[in-house]
């Protein structure tokens, strides 16, 4: 998860975030429709939230709670964890929550935890007995992780079918395959 | 290659699970008259026609073949033994103890051996329910997951290598989102149960 080139990590850091400047900038701009050539104390703007962690460390902004952990996504998931549909909110929900929480909201990580469990259990339920095609539909909700989560018990379990039903016992190595260059 | 291992997805495929299961030890009945074989992995025979002999299965596999044996099945591929095992599964929420590598090996033995099979279909389905029986065990297992510990006896190695991936993956999430929150939140953990058929209707387990 931790690695530095994991691609999903900088993704994460993408998504925006509703932060308030606690102090005025001079020479940035954060709208173009406006004349002046600073940004003002207590303005708002959406940052990346790798913009915005960094700023917020100087302790130049404060950031705010965003539009996917809002009330009414709590209430959402507290009501049917299983069916609210993550994915159109924050692909990234999990991981951008655990970097989000000790920023803004605490509670941030208990919504995570009690999320995943039930949804867990969905996902668990569906990879394994759900047709491809009824499938589909199941995984537009899913978030990247839970999407990776779902693929591995697929695969492994068509592996095993695979595997189950036969097939040929000896497998020519792909190497043996390619014809040697004629001559030139 | 479909025989390797997809290093992404889990750490053995089917085929490497089953390779590792050849080095299990079947009892074969020689037909011929063979000194003794001396391998890396230890000395077999000698062999004399009609004394049985222990052998690992590849070579079992190989000699029968080439039909220089019969292979005598495994006590616990019995059918008394499985039909047993299969009401005890039913029965209780724990695993049967039954050999690490049975899915592979019942496999190879009956691809490979199935005129040394007394009641072929008979075992085959047996072990077919015991192992359906077994993957709702584990199924059913995995939705009572938490990061807390946990301990499931006799679990086979491809019962255990299937959800290999998955199991791994929810592992490392429910770790990290405990690890997130030291405290959890008593009341908002409840959840409901999971609304699983734990009796089938039984079957009557007769010999057909």
């Amino acid at each position: 998860m931790a690695n530095y080139y994991d691609i999903d990590s900088i993704l994460v850091e993408e998504e925006f975030v509703p932060v308030v400047f606690q102090k005025a900038i001079n020479g940035v701009k954060i709208d173009e429709s406006t004349e002046k050539g600073y940004v003002e104390q207590g303005s708002k703007t959406q940052l990346p939230f790798w913009l915005a962690h960094e700023l917020h460390m100087r302790q130049a902004v404060s950031i705010g709670v965003p539009a996917c952990f809002n009330q009414k996504t709590r209430l959402e998931i507290q009501a049917d964890a299983a069916c609210v549909d993550l994915r159109s909110r924050c692909p990234y929900f999990y991981e951008f929550g655990c970097k989000l929480a000790p920023l803004c909201d605490k509670s941030i990580g208990l919504l995570l935890a009690y999320a995943f469990r039930i949804r867990y259990k969905e996902v668990l339920h569906k990879a394994h007995t759900t047709a491809f095609a009824a499938a589909s539909r199941f995984l537009m909700l899913l978030t990247k992780e839970e999407t990776y989560m779902y693929e591995a018990a697929q695969s492994s379990m068509a592996a095993f079918k695979k595997w189950r039903m036969g097939g040929p016992r000896l497998q020519r190595a792909s190497i043996l395959g390619r014809k040697r260059k004629p001559a030139e | 290659m479909a025989g390797q291992s997809d290093s992404t997805m889990s750490l053995f495929s089917s085929e490497e699970i089953e390779f590792m299961a050849e080095d299990e030890m079947v009892e074969i009945v020689p037909n011929l008259r063979m000194d003794s074989l001396n391998f890396i992995c230890g000395d077999y025979g000698p062999f004399y026609p009609q004394l049985a002999a222990q052998v690992p299965i590849w070579l079992a596999l190989a000699l029968k073949k080439r039909g220089k044996c019969t292979i005598r099945l495994p006590q616990w591929m019995s059918i008394e033994n499985l039909t047993q095992v299969l009401e005890a599964e039913r029965d209780s929420h724990a695993f049967q103890p039954l050999p690490f590598h049975y899915v592979e090996i019942s496999r190879l033995l009956f691809d490979l051996a199935r005129e040394d099979i007394p009641d072929m279909y008979m075992v085959r389905s047996l072990i077919e329910d015991i192992r359906d029986v077994r993957f709702h065990k584990v199924e059913t297992n995995l939705e009572k997951f938490t990061a807390s510990t946990v301990t499931w006896k006799n679990m086979s190695a491809m019962e255990v290598n299937v959800i290999r991936a998955f199991a791994g993956r929810a592992l490392q999430a429910f770790y990290k989102h405990d690890n997130e929150q030291q405290t959890p939140d008593t009341d908002r953990t409840l959840d409901k149960q999971p609304q699983i058929p734990t009796d089938r209707p039984k079957r009557n387990l007769k010999p057909r």
